[in-house]
């Protein structure tokens, strides 16, 4: 659930809208979805962020030890949208357990370099490098990953078109793209990491996505949420300028229901959160008026990112 | 769900409720807990909170027994997406001593139900581990596939069992018979360059010229088809486009009868290859002028929607050339203005 909050969330900042929500609610109910430490800090390898209430815990926005439950564990990507949407709403993150998100976040971590959502297990991909990296970056703290094998797992899972698959072998997806190249520019780690001739057929195989919005692969429809997830890899690998932008626009508007409001996937189809906050941040990336610009590597609008680096300020220090 | 609503509003009404029943009598319900002020109120149907109150209450308790492993059925039902209440199912699995082949029949048919779902394709991974049984594996991926030859979970799942249990036989030939059906099936193509990698590799010059000539065939079936350019590109860039042995005539040959805007990229590609190893097959200023036509030829005929691009492409050829004549550095890339590190980290 803490997912579609994120989608509303931003989506509301990237309008210019946030004045419409109770900020302060909001953040309690967020900091009542932590997994917070027990006394004994015998859960510390579970901490985060849990994506509901639905397991049953007793409310308690953070104030406090966290009650134990044998089934109660954070999830990668909750931890990673519940910061984000603190930071959205001008929080300080004070009440965040740094230490024990840091913690859940490297119990999560595979020999391979990828992460586990949850550490009962899961399945593991690029999604989840994704949501690790935008924690670590949010807190300011690298220790949560060993980012090395992040990298290597990154590389490992390009493919020989080179786009970037969700993981070794696997076919190349505008989705695990964005997540990859996101993850590396986060780390500062993008040159580095791929040379100058790599990323000039990543940058190729990305900008062949666009038909008129975008796709996803090769030869499969498109869809308006990788506007997004293409165009901010675009964005981060400067080249975004050199698409057509009328065409994508124009695209992505066609997708808009006219009866309830919001954007689908494709023209005709039911809207939902996560096409329409998509929607919205394709149109940003384009300058469109009246939005908010987004940050196209942690995808929150600039306002809410230079908040955060203010934040990372005033924690830099206090330390020294 | 699946069925029509009328039937969907009876069965809602037929209903017996978790918390009605006798033999659940013991346990009390656990209501979700929002805090006095909760922002976010879905309107559950009475049936999903009767259910999940229940299921709460299981878990609080840890209870391990049938009836706490029915109720995650009705669980799943109502929301397949809820990986809690799997990883129960798993737990209760073991600790039941469930029958796991049961599980296969109960979790194909949740599959076929919602086959974009992830919890039930990690959830057949881990009953097929346990049964340490991929035999039905590559059969029941097939159906998946015939549905959606393109379902990203299936692939995904079809490669795990392949890769784990060392099932290469007759990949190849499964690879075909779907590029049959449909030669412009992109996960076709990945799965072609996966099982080749995997076996024989392609570093044998036959392997790697009967790659050449197949696809070279499917392009001249079906000209505008990116997945097989795709391949043909990555199967060769490594050794270097412009040396290997009349890949450029081949290429040249179809332009008349197979033109696409994907092999006017691959020949800008292939001239840049020999710019950049300085080839001494191709005359550099010739090379670097037909290069620089194509490019022109690409944004302003050929592939319209990308003429900035195809502009900015000439431009880095340009000045890779005026570069090197001038013997200054080599152009490094300027610093991408997102992968700075002092914008990002510390």
């Amino acid at each position: 659930m803490l997912t579609i909050v994120f989608f509303a969330l931003s989506g509301l900042d990237v309008l210019d809208a946030l004045d419409v929500v109770d900020k302060p609610s909001l953040i309690e109910w967020i900091y009542s979805l932590q997994v917070l430490p027990t006394d004994d800090k015998s859960n510390l390898s579970r901490c985060g962020f849990r994506g509901s209430s639905h397991i049953g815990v007793p409310y308690n926005s953070s104030k406090g030890p966290g009650a134990p439950h044998t089934y109660d564990s954070g999830h990668v990507a909750m931890t990673y949208t519940g910061l984000a949407c603190l930071v959205i709403l001008g929080d300080d993150l004070s009440r965040v357990c740094r230490e024990a998100c840091l913690a859940g976040l490297r119990a999560l971590q595979l020999e391979d370099g990828s992460f586990y959502a949850v550490p009962e297990g899961s399945e593991n991909d690029m999604r989840f490098v994704y949501c690790a990296a935008c924690i670590c970056f949010m807190l300011d703290d690298w220790s949560g990953m060993d980012r090395q094998r992040a990298i290597d797992y990154i590389r490992r899972s390009t493919s020989y078109d080179s786009g970037i698959g969700q993981g070794a072998g696997l076919e190349s997806h505008g989705g695990s793209t964005f997540c990859a190249v996101a993850s590396l520019c986060m780390m500062g780690n993008l040159q580095e990491v791929f040379s100058e001739r790599e990323l000039k057929r990543i940058r190729r195989w990305c900008i062949l996505r666009q038909q008129n919005g975008f796709h996803g692969r090769p030869n499969k429809p498109v869809d308006t949420c990788y506007s997004f997830w293409v165009g901010a890899t675009l964005e981060l690998l400067d080249v975004f300028q050199y698409t057509n932008f009328e065409k994508n626009r124009s695209y992505i508007l066609s997708t808009q229901d006219r009866l309830v409001g919001g954007f689908a996937k494709w023209p005709d189809s039911h809207p939902d959160p996560l096409h329409t906050y998509f929607g919205i941040c394709g149109l940003s990336l384009m300058g469109e008026a009246e939005l908010q610009k987004v940050h196209p590597a942690l995808n929150i609008s600039v306002r809410a990112f230079e908040s955060l680096r203010r934040l990372h300020e005033a924690w830099r220090q206090k330390s020294t | 769900m699946t069925e029509p609503f009328n039937v969907h509003c009876l069965l809602m009404c037929l209903f017996f409720y978790f918390r009605d029943r006798k033999e659940w009598a013991d346990l009390e319900p656990v209501p979700q807990d929002d805090g006095p002020n909760p922002v976010v109120k879905i309107a559950y149907s009475e049936k999903f909170t009767d259910v999940f109150d229940m299921f709460r209450a299981l878990l609080k308790n840890d209870e391990k027994s049938e009836r706490a492993f029915a109720l995650t059925a009705e669980a799943i039902e109502l929301n397949a997406a809820n990986y809690t209440v799997w990883h129960y199912r798993r737990v209760l699995l073991q600790a039941l001593d469930k029958d796991l082949r049961e599980e296969m029949k109960y979790i194909t048919a949740i599959i076929e139900d919602q086959p974009k779902n992830y919890q039930v394709w990690h959830h057949r991974r881990m009953v097929v581990e346990w049964l340490k049984d991929p035999s039905e594996e590559l059969q029941f991926v097939s159906e998946t596939l015939s549905q959606d030859a393109k379902n990203y979970h299936a692939w995904q799942h079809r490669q795990w069992v392949i890769q784990e249990y060392k099932l290469w036989d007759g990949e190849l030939e499964y690879v075909e018979e779907l590029l049959e059906e449909d030669v412009r099936n992109n996960s076709a193509w990945n799965q072609r360059h996966f099982v080749i990698s995997h076996t024989s590799g392609y570093s044998d010059p036959a392997i790697l010229d009967r790659e050449v000539q197949y696809t070279l065939k499917q392009i001249k079936k079906a000209p505008h088809n990116e997945s097989a350019w795709n391949y043909l590109k990555g199967i060769l860039q490594d050794g270097g486009l412009s040396s290997y042995p009349g890949l450029l005539e081949q290429v040249t040959e179809l332009q008349d009868t197979c033109s696409s805007p994907y092999l006017t990229a691959f020949l800008v590609d292939l001239y840049e290859d020999a710019l950049e190893t300085n080839n001494s097959s191709y005359d550099q200023q010739e090379t670097l002028n037909k290069a620089l036509e194509l490019c022109k030829l690409l944004a302003e005929e050929k592939d319209t929607i990308r003429k900035e691009y195809w502009n900015y492409v000439s431009r880095s050829l340009q000045n890779t050339s005026a570069c090197k004549s001038e013997q200054c550095q080599t152009p490094s890339s300027h610093m991408l203005k997102h992968a700075q590190k002092e914008l990002y980290s510390k």
